[in-house]
């Protein structure tokens, strides 16, 4: 396609310069209205080589890189990594195998299923901090809905968040809750536009339905599943409103996710220069994550498109 | 003004006339209530205006950063008294307390000069003072310039005074001779049993006396009533759960949290009888705590009192004086005890949150927004609060003496005054003031959870944290 | 085309009831605490039947909370207003911004084309924290603390990734043969553009804007680190109702059902666009 622009006949009035500028044009402005905001994001490395605790000024001082050699060593931080990797691992797959599903269910363009489709992003409509806020009421012991349900059906002493064993479990569900519908509509919008010939093709032909999805229709929507999950990644990975508000990291370090472990240093133990490397950590996994997906995503585009 | 009615209300405010006097007094020469109401506040104001021109910084405009909190409420509705009296524009930012503490470490790392004096803590201010973002209010309260006559500060009760000062070096007791006044005590509570009256009858116990009374009577009410459970304690992975009760009980045990020698700091919980206590406090959750103790935050201690929960909860008296009205359903049913744990002590030593006024340093009217903090802090406002609004407990030993405070709580909180009265002398801060504090307790907290869902034996685990605790201090040149 | 058996139209309706049970059954239950005092919603255990009162929406709309200790002023409409201010102009900018970018990243293969979309997804990366902290130094310098252009700034972060690389997705799904043949027919680039290419991907377009719009709207930390109390949003402005005296479900509840209301109204809107992607499929190449 990428030919196909090339050799797109020109009126005569744009010149060449103009033409050759026009991708730029188009994509500098969002560039530079971000890249200022990106001038924190230096200070912030600054300060993570820093010995910088707000109320102990004096010890203020350059220390290269201590506060990452200090997490070598440190069986918190490690356990901050795992946290964050599973949950986020955990979060990702559910809520793509969860909203594929829901996205199949719903891909008949009915009026009941548009609606349908519109009713489930109910929960992502609802601010996540807020949500969990909710769901904990929900699970509480006493006056919960769902731990009276659970009850009746004979866990009388089922904690949700408030256990160690169950935590996970219960945050990933309010996770799965808000997140499912976020994938679920943009795989909804992908299958919608997916071109209608392979599929009566297939169907004239007789070709088992399970080769059909395998073959033709999952290839065809893994572009976007892969810029869905990644957007998913890039959130979950980063959680911070739902752990907080449910268990703030624990019981015990249970749950210490780095948002949660960096906004603690930050904001009530005044631990700048640790809150920074720990965030800097976060942004290099984060960074080294996507790379994985957009690397993929970009081949994928260069089959489905041939290459120029 | 007549003469007579303006005689009156300046007798009512000087404390020479009682409540009952005032209104006997009043309907005689025939005030109505709202005019009343009226001149009650002009009296206010001639009160304080003697000597002092509260005019000095007419016109100045302030601005406030406040928690949304009944002492903030009553204070608002009290404001319009002190625009009258200095002729000063006074306009605040209310947050949540879910992100109060956030904002304001916020505004203040950034230098922010938007906030002239905020509500705070007086466990943030081991934080905002060494960071040099607050100022020692000593130079304001001894100056005679800047304070009024009447303010009293003597009045504000003495372990809350000292409460507040700290010398900003780590371990340095707190309110001694060299200690900075780093916010004025404004409302405040202490950790006390507040019990369901109806479910003790029920299950026939009296409110427990010491730790050992408590875990059995916790256990028993368990057992008897049949759905609530015995006692609600703090249990979320935050320094606040180490605060109330645990901290009240575990000091009347003589128990530190750090010993100080030769200026460094060694941790202190892993004492034999440290060990001892934090058994018991397991022992107690897990038998007859709430189920979901490890998420299990203050108002989440209030809430279960007030909805039939929980049979009793060691935290706030003022937890406990909310969940008696409002659209609870317990309203009217809750009683209040004092408690020390220790069977030897001699009296309760509840450790106590402060919400308090701080003076920001980035402040550019410092001496005008001081205007405000002693008016909001003065005897006059503490009454009105303590009187008319849930400005409870006021911090001034002159309130807690007025006899329409005391009657109006005596009638709708049965047991309050006692349990306030017995336990104020022993009342203060009785963590070690040093700048790791919400590291530290934190990770107390963390501790505690293990031993509750048993991940962790509590010997061990109190001498990993001592252990922790000690690298940290350490690490940070305090140990 | 559609050979389903009954068998299959069984399990499927079932399937979709347990989805659906599985999503709203949460959102049901706090449209019904909207309509309870505390005193109904703490009940033990729950109950589904109680005597509905308007009190949590009347309190929230006049803005007079009754309690104990007086009449309360609470600023949820202003923070409700907020919210439709802050993540209606920011999702807006990002699509001027976003969409002619996005086109140039589908249709043109140019010099740093991959490094700079690359960049603009990289923002992504960087967790909130770290960027708002040193951010609120610098906006004091800038002037740009508690003002609304400065917060829409910051919005960009979280609403023009989105878009970009969302409707980027979309465009390049659309055949070029279709703004070739528009273009031969003499026609100029903007033209082509905007009757052409920007209608094709209107269903990415409008699902991208949807969901940038929900993320904007369920942030709440940068307005609370950067602007005063009178810009904050609604999500700041529900917690106000955990309170010293006791948390107020009730009201909680209301708040989250008068913040969704808005938001899904514009999805009820922009369904029609989302369903369009069905049509594109003859067209696309």
């Amino acid at each position: 396609m990428t030919a196909a622009a090339e050799h797109m006949p020109r009126p005569k009035t744009s010149s060449r310069f103009l033409r050759r500028s026009l991708p730029y044009l188009l994509s500098l402005p969002a560039l530079i209205v971000c890249i200022g905001i990106l001038i924190p994001f230096f200070t912030a490395v600054y300060y993570s080589l820093l010995r910088f605790r707000l109320n102990l000024p004096a010890l203020k001082g350059f220390i290269w890189f201590d506060n990452y050699l200090n997490f070598l060593t440190d069986a918190a931080f490690w356990n901050t990594v795992k946290i964050s990797l599973v949950y986020a691992g955990l979060t990702v797959g559910v809520e793509l195998l969860l909203g594929l599903g829901i996205a199949l269910l719903l891909q008949k363009p009915t009026r009941f299923n548009n609606l349908a489709s519109i009713l489930l992003l109910l929960p992502l409509m609802t601010a996540p901090a807020l949500a969990a806020l909710m769901w904990k009421l929900m699970t509480n012991p006493n006056f919960g809905i769902l731990s009276y349900l659970v009850s009746l059906l004979g866990f009388t002493n089922f904690k949700w968040a408030s256990d160690p064993s169950t935590a996970l479990l219960t945050v990933t569900l309010v996770d799965v809750w808000v997140y499912t519908p976020f994938i679920m509509i943009l795989l909804l919008a992908g299958l919608r536009s997916l071109p209608k010939a392979p599929f009566e093709a297939a169907a004239l032909d007789g070709v088992p339905r399970s080769f059909v999805f395998f073959r033709i229709t999952l290839p065809m929507l893994l572009p976007y599943i892969i810029t869905a999950s990644l957007f998913r990644l890039l959130d979950s990975i980063q959680q911070f409103d739902i752990v907080y508000s449910m268990t703030q990291g624990g019981p015990g370090d249970t749950l210490m996710v780095f948002q949660v472990q960096s906004y603690l240093e930050f904001f009530q133990y005044t631990n700048v220069g640790r809150s920074a490397a720990l965030l800097i950590v976060l942004w290099a996994i984060t960074y080294f994550l996507s790379n994985i997906f957009i690397k993929q995503w970009l081949k994928l585009r260069e089959r489905a498109h041939g290459v120029a | 003004m007549y003469e007579k009615e303006k005689g009156l209300f300046d007798a009512f405010v000087a404390g020479k006339l009682s409540r009952r006097e005032l209104l006997s007094a009043s309907a005689k020469l025939g005030i109505s209530a709202a005019a009343g109401g009226m001149l009650l506040t002009q009296a206010q104001t001639r009160a304080m205006a003697a000597d002092f021109d509260w005019m000095a910084f007419k016109g100045t405009k302030l601005k406030l950063l406040l928690n949304k909190h009944p002492y903030a409420d009553a204070m608002i509705a009290n404001l319009k008294t002190f625009k009258d009296m200095t002729g000063m524009d006074v306009t605040y930012d209310v947050f949540p307390e879910d992100v109060y503490f956030d904002k304001v470490t916020a505004a203040l790392s950034s230098g922010s000069s938007e906030y002239d004096a905020f509500m705070t803590g007086a466990y943030m201010t081991w934080t905002y003072g060494p960071a040099g973002w607050i100022a020692d209010l000593n130079d304001y309260i001894k100056d005679p310039a800047k304070t009024n006559p009447n303010y009293n500060w003597d009045d504000v009760l003495p372990g809350l005074r000292a409460s507040t000062a700290w010398n900003g070096v780590p371990g340095g007791e707190l309110g001694s001779a060299d200690a900075k006044q780093w916010c004025i005590p404004w409302g405040y509570e202490l950790n006390n049993i507040s019990y369901n009256r109806k479910m003790f009858e029920k299950a026939k116990v009296e409110p427990p006396k010491n730790l050992d009374e408590l875990v059995a009577t916790a256990a028993k009410l368990t057992k008897d009533l049949g759905g609530p459970y015995g006692i609600g304690v703090r249990g979320s992975r935050s320094w606040a759960t180490i605060h109330p009760g645990f901290l009240s009980g575990y000091s009347n045990f003589g128990q530190k949290d750090f010993t100080v020698a030769n200026g460094k700091l060694t941790a202190a919980m892993n004492t034999a009888e440290s060990k001892a206590f934090h058994k018991q406090w397991v022992q107690m959750i897990q038998e007859s705590g709430p189920k979901n103790w490890s998420t299990y935050t203050w108002y989440q201690v209030g809430t279960d009192l007030g909805a039939g929960a929980s049979a009793m909860i060691y935290d706030a008296d003022i937890l406990g004086y909310f969940m008696n009205g409002g659209d609870n359903k317990e309203k009217g049913n809750i009683g209040y005890a004092p408690f020390a744990a220790n069977p030897k002590a001699k009296a309760p030593t509840p450790n106590v949150w402060i919400w308090s006024l701080a003076l920001s340093n980035f402040s550019g009217q410092k001496d005008a927004a001081w205007y405000f903090m002693q008016w909001a802090s003065s005897v006059e406002h503490d009454l009105f609060g303590a009187r008319k609004m849930d400005f409870v407990n006021p911090v001034r030993a002159s309130v807690w003496k007025d006899e329409e405070f005391r009657s109006r709580i005596d009638k709708s909180y049965p047991g309050y005054l006692n349990q306030h009265d017995t336990s104020a002398p022993g009342a203060k801060i009785y963590f070690t003031a040093q700048p790791l504090f919400f590291d530290l307790t934190t990770q107390w907290a963390e501790t505690l959870q293990k031993m509750v869902a048993k991940e962790l034996p509590v010997d061990e685990g109190l001498d990993k944290l001592a252990a922790n605790v000690d690298k940290q201090l350490k690490d940070a040149g305090l140990g | 085309m559609d050979h389903t058996s009954n068998l299959e139209r069984i399990i499927r309706g079932g399937l979709i009831a347990l989805v659906l049970i599985f999503f709203l059954f949460p959102i049901f239950w706090i449209v019904l605490m909207s309509f309870q005092t505390n005193e109904t919603i703490l009940r033990i255990p729950p109950s589904i039947f109680f005597e509905p009162t308007l009190s949590n929406y009347s309190a929230l709309i006049t803005g007079k909370l009754k309690t104990t200790a007086g009449n309360l002023d609470l600023a949820f409409m202003k923070n409700l207003w907020n919210s439709v201010l802050l993540s209606t102009l920011s999702v807006a900018l990002s699509l001027i911004l976003g969409v002619p970018a996005a086109y140039a990243f589908a249709r043109f293969r140019f010099r740093l084309g991959e490094d700079i979309a690359f960049t603009l997804l990289s923002f992504r990366f960087a967790p909130p924290l770290l960027v708002l902290l040193p951010l609120s130094l610098y906006f004091k310098q800038l002037g740009l603390t508690n003002t609304y252009i400065g917060l829409i700034w910051v919005y960009q972060l979280i609403c023009l990734p989105l878009i970009l690389w969302i409707v980027r997705g979309y465009f390049e799904d659309i055949s070029p043969d279709i703004e070739h043949a528009y273009r031969i027919a003499g026609n100029s680039w903007w033209q082509t553009f905007r009757k052409i290419a920007v209608p094709l991907a209107m269903p990415g377009i409008a699902a991208a804007g949807l969901l940038a719009f929900i993320f904007a709207w369920n942030n709440f930390v940068f307005a609370l680190i950067l602007a005063s109390a009178d810009k904050q949003p609604v999500t700041v402005g529900a917690l106000a109702f955990v309170t010293a005296s006791g948390i107020q479900y009730g009201q909680i509840a209301a708040a989250i059902v008068l913040s969704i209301a808005p938001t899904l109204a514009l999805a009820l809107y922009a369904q029609r666009y989302l369903v369009e992607g069905l049509s594109l499929g003859a067209v696309k190449g």
